[in-house]
């Protein structure tokens, strides 16, 4: 008999939203060896990325009213790290990339089977929106200023 | 004033780190609580109060090495700290101070 393995989507994402997961990943595994249950482990995983985000937050939060000296001593470093953090954003780390796209097939997919006649009205509201663009940047658009012009009679004269 | 006293899911699980001894790690922790105080509690919340706890420095914690019944985990295992150790106390007198004299919850002796 096989044993059954923890959610991998589940597994996927607290990897992804719960800093230094390794340990309990690893926890949530040998327990659920335990007590094989995908319910258990969801709602294990769920809890868990609530519970960090709130602590993560809470810990980062830097409250400008307290007095100095009951900052913590690395709270410029941890600002500055927050920041840089919420700058730089992998995309190829999530394990959801793909999803967009797999949803814009899955869509045109749908709307083929169920309708295909609304593909006629797709492109015709895009030959419109297409046709009014060109409209408004033609009407908007300024005539070419003309370059003043030397005669070769005004050189001469010089 | 930075908090000295601990909460009651803080406390139980610096009680449990001390009960488990050297060896104590997430799972063990949660099932001391569990078989001691009966209280079933979710890992994740459990870490995010470990967490907590590191921070305060009342407990440590080292990585030890990976193992395959864990999907190639790695075990954080947790030590209660002498600060830590002074915090339970102070809680525990506290508490006791405050159960001290409370008429509704005197034992009756008939």
């Amino acid at each position: 008999m096989t044993r059954p393995h923890a959610p991998c989507l589940a597994s996927a994402l607290l990897e992804r939203f719960v800093p230094d997961s390794d340990p309990l990943l690893g926890d949530l595994i040998e327990d659920f060896e335990r007590r094989p249950s995908r319910c258990w482990f969801w709602w294990q995983v769920l809890t868990a990325i609530v519970a960090a985000r709130w602590s993560l937050d809470r810990r980062e939060e830097i409250r400008p009213l307290r007095l100095v000296e009951l900052q913590p001593v690395d709270a410029i470093e941890r600002s500055r790290q927050r920041c840089l953090r919420f700058r730089a954003i992998n995309l190829s780390a999530s394990p959801l990339s793909g999803v967009g796209g797999l949803g814009l097939a899955a869509l045109t997919f749908l709307v083929t089977i169920v309708s295909p006649g609304t593909w006629w009205v797709v492109l015709a509201s895009s030959v419109a929106g297409l046709l009014i663009g060109v409209g408004i940047i033609a009407m908007h658009a300024k005539p070419p200023e003309a370059l003043p012009t030397i005669r070769p009679d005004s050189l001469r004269a010089q | 004033m930075p908090r000295s006293l601990l909460t009651d899911f803080e406390l139980m699980i610096l009680l449990a780190i001390l009960r488990v001894g050297d060896e104590a790690y997430g799972v063990q922790i949660a099932r001391e609580i569990e078989a001691t105080a009966g209280r079933r509690i979710l890992l994740g919340a459990a870490y995010a109060a470990l967490d907590r706890l590191e921070g305060n420095g009342l407990i440590s914690s080292r990585i030890g090495n990976p193992t395959p019944e864990r999907g190639g985990r790695a075990k954080r295992f947790f030590l209660v700290t002498p600060r830590g150790v002074r915090a339970a106390r102070d809680t525990q007198q506290a508490l006791v101070a405050l159960w001290r004299d409370v008429p509704q919850l005197k034992e009756r002796h008939t």
